[in-house]
């Protein structure tokens, strides 16, 4: 299985979120240098598909560290490329609208 | 005087109509009124706009194209000087009057160098692929007939010095160059107004609103930092 | 694209027709070009794709082809000899391809122009055209479309923005161990009126605290709004000028509604021009307040020595990335040095910087739209070269348009530098009052006097 098997944007996010599963998020991850998904890596996107699932959009960052524990400037380090970029991707979210 | 005169006079007439109708189009319409609270100072912008903003150091489409932009500059000083010379060579029919043959050899000189420069600038509109790929005849034929109208300059200048006046036709060869002369002149003034020579006003006009513009948001004139 | 409908092309022509009749820019800056083509390497597309089609002068030319073709007599009768094109199915696919997916509207290629033939103001007129027509691409869209609906452009519920602040606030009294320290929400009466980019709540919210820290040492009397406090204005890169008018005057009218003297743009280049610039020419009325940048609001605290800023609290070798709305087009080029440089011990430029600096790539509206994605990083390349080149750590900007391209740049090209906004910078240089002593100003007077805006449901639910 290889990311371009999946249908994604022009900024490659998923266009189709149904399919996504936890082997597409280490995909994705490991495309934006994330070697191995650690629990907690799996804790925020866990959060983000939930609330991508229950609301139709992406959390706010501070759902994220509330639901997680985790510190703001953890979320950061774990996902490089930021919350939007970098972990909605990896859970599956088609891209958030506005400057990210 | 000979009747390919009259008609570039004509032409002249016709150009210089549309130029004017264009130029007083713009003044009546204005520049945009701007609601936003000015930061800067418009006239300083424009007055820059013109001047410092004009330098070769300050912009990259002169100082990383030297050869263009130098033979660029020459080729419109050549211009200008052809549209001088003209009205000149009319004045000298009417007065049966001539050109002395010093400055007829400085004035064919100087527009050989810079019609020289018009055909470099044409070759390169042939020759670069990207060039080309965004020109259509305006931009071929408008270089052309401004290069042509310099070389029939020079023809006149190196024939019609002190040795003849203009309106003495003392041979068909140089009646012929005279036709020659005045129906380029003719060509130039009815294309002017409706190729991209017409840039002789706009030219103007663009520098007036860039300059107010950046006048206006205090980016013009440059702070230094 | 199949094909353009009659009432499409009427509307865009009508468009066309109203905007030369309305000054004389429009007309110059479409008859100035004589397309010499000594743009092309002036443009961030050109040099990265080497591509003709992103000659900044072709981009001046399809709208013009349309200008000489429906409204000059020599481009109606004799077309092919000067260029005038029919704006049909091919043309528009043309200019989206290009006005919207190959064009930052930096206004590099302006300034460096040989004639001074204003390209991204045609490139805007051209995006009118096709925003009339119903061809804004559908990423763009969106983002304006969430604005109007929703207030922002992230469609982030009121709730989740207010729970974020107070959050923000939590950490801000924790950091400064003043439990008077506080990020006021939709008090009235308030000196500024404070903005903001809605990434900042949804995904960054470390900018709003240090922009709050900054207010908190000016004791500034400030607040936000609860529900328009999105500094940012697609409108004005989707082309539709009824949309642009619409957000802008939800910071116009919310300016009104909490009664504050002045509005302050958040760091956001567009947003800024949007509503500093544009914004009364698009509600075409003068604004009855004050209105400032967040950045010349800080250049001013510093310079009245309302803030005290230790340089040496920032060590890292920092450089500064100038957004094209905020100093090409907005004239602030010596403010941000000024602030950025009283707050940095160690500062290099890019070169080229200022006036000649290169857009970040993400402009334009180029960040919205995920459909010119792969073309915007292999822009960035261009900064990422120069950022490369200053060995600096720290790359600052005011607008977080550019900090997000920035991120995704720093990932892309593997630059290893940390993206920040200058509220940031200046709040890690503050030099903090001592919170025992009290400094007299209304600011703090009236934090007292104020319940915790979250239970006030009067305000937070509007």
């Amino acid at each position: 299985m290889d990311i371009k098997d999946f249908e994604v944007d022009g900024d490659g996010f998923l266009t189709k979120p149904e399919l996504w599963n936890e082997e597409v998020a280490k995909m994705f991850a490991k495309s934006d240098g994330i070697e191995e998904m650690t629990p907690k890596h799996w804790a925020v996107v866990n959060i983000i598909r939930k609330n991508f699932e229950e609301k139709g959009n992406a959390p706010m960052v501070r759902t994220i560290c509330q639901e997680t524990g985790l510190k703001l400037r953890e979320i950061y380090e774990l996902f490089p490329l930021g919350p939007a970029r970098g972990a909605c991707r990896v859970a599956g979210l088609p891209k958030p609208d506005g400057c990210v | 005087m000979i009747i390919s005169a009259w008609i570039s006079i004509a032409a002249l007439i016709w150009c210089i109509a549309f130029l004017v109708s264009y130029l007083i189009g713009l003044i009546r319409k204005g520049a945009p009124k701007d609601l936003s609270e000015r930061s800067g100072n418009t006239v300083k912008g424009i007055i820059y706009s013109n001047t410092g903003a004009m330098l070769p150091a300050a912009k990259e489409s002169a100082y990383m194209h030297l050869p263009t932009y130098t033979a660029g500059m020459i080729f419109h000083i050549g211009n200008f000087l052809s549209l001088l010379m003209f009205v000149w060579i009319i004045v000298c029919c009417c007065c049966n009057i001539s050109t002395p043959a010093v400055l007829a050899l400085i004035l064919a000189a100087l527009l050989t160098v810079s019609s020289l420069c018009g055909i470099f600038i044409l070759i390169k509109r042939f020759v670069n692929v990207n060039l080309r790929s965004i020109s259509c005849f305006d931009d071929f034929f408008s270089n052309i007939i401004c290069t042509l109208f310099q070389i029939a300059g020079i023809c006149i200048m190196l024939s019609f010095s002190n040795i003849c006046t203009y309106t003495d036709a003392c041979s068909a060869d140089r009646l012929c160059l005279m036709n020659f002369y005045f129906i380029v002149a003719a060509i130039l003034f009815i294309w002017m107004p409706l190729g991209k020579i017409k840039h002789l006003i706009y030219y103007f006009a663009a520098r007036y609103h860039l300059g107010f513009f950046y006048g206006w948001r205090n980016t013009w004139p440059p702070k230094h930092i | 694209m199949d094909t353009i409908t009659k009432e499409q092309r009427k509307a865009a022509l009508d468009l066309m027709k109203a905007n030369l009749a309305s000054d004389s820019k429009f007309q110059t800056h479409l008859n100035a070009c004589v397309r010499c083509g000594l743009c092309a390497t002036s443009c961030m597309y050109y040099i990265a794709f080497k591509d003709p089609k992103y000659i900044p002068g072709r981009k001046v030319n399809l709208v013009s082809s349309i200008y000489r073709r429906y409204f000059t007599p020599e481009g109606k009768y004799f077309p092919s000899l000067f260029n005038a094109r029919n704006l049909d199915a091919e043309m528009a696919e043309e200019m989206v391809d290009c006005l919207f997916g190959g064009c930052t509207m930096c206004g590099r290629c302006v300034k460096h122009c040989s004639i001074g033939v204003d390209v991204s103001y045609i490139v805007k007129k051209g995006r009118e055209m096709l925003a009339v027509m119903g061809l804004v691409p559908k990423t763009l869209q969106a983002t304006v479309d969430a604005a109007i609906n929703t207030g922002n452009n992230m469609a982030i519920p009121t709730e989740e923005f207010v729970d974020t602040i107070k959050w923000m606030e939590e950490e801000l009294q924790d950091e400064m161990g003043d439990p008077k320290a506080n990020i006021p929400l939709d008090e009235t009466n308030r000196h500024i009126i404070y903005t903001l980019n809605p990434r900042e709540p949804k995904f960054f919210p470390l900018s709003i605290s240090a922009m709050a820290k900054v207010f908190y040492a000016a004791g500034e009397s400030w607040t936000l709004s609860s529900k328009y406090y999105d500094v940012t204005n697609y409108g004005f890169f989707n082309g539709n000028n009824e949309e642009a008018a619409k957000i802008a005057g939800y910071l116009y009218d919310e300016t009104h509604r909490l009664k504050a003297d002045k509005l302050v743009l958040g760091e956001c280049g567009h947003g800024s021009r949007a509503s500093r610039w544009e914004g009364p020419n698009l509600l075409k009325k003068a604004y009855d307040f004050e209105m400032t940048t967040a950045l010349e609001l800080m250049a001013e605290y510093i310079r009245t020595g309302r803030i005290k800023v230790d340089k040496t609290k920032n060590q890292t070798l920092c450089t500064l990335h100038d957004p094209c709305n905020l100093v090409r087009n907005g004239g602030l080029l010596e403010e941000m040095r000024f602030v950025v440089k009283s707050c940095v011990a160690n500062f290099v430029e890019m070169t080229p910087h200022g006036n000649d600096n290169f857009c970040c790539g993400g402009g334009g509206g180029q960040l919205a739209m995920s459909e010119y994605n792969e073309r915007r990083l292999k822009i960035g390349g261009i900064k990422a070269d120069q950022i490369k080149a200053t060995g600096a750590k720290i790359v600052i900007t005011p607008c977080h348009n550019c900090v997000d391209q920035l991120m995704q740049i720093n990932h892309t090209y593997k630059l290893g530098v940390t993206i920040k906004t200058v509220a940031e910078i200046v709040a890690d240089a503050l030099v903090l009052p001592d919170p025992a002593s009290p400094h007299d100003n209304p600011a703090d007077t009236a934090a007292e006097t104020v319940a915790d805006p979250l239970h006030t449901d009067s305000n937070s639910s509007k």
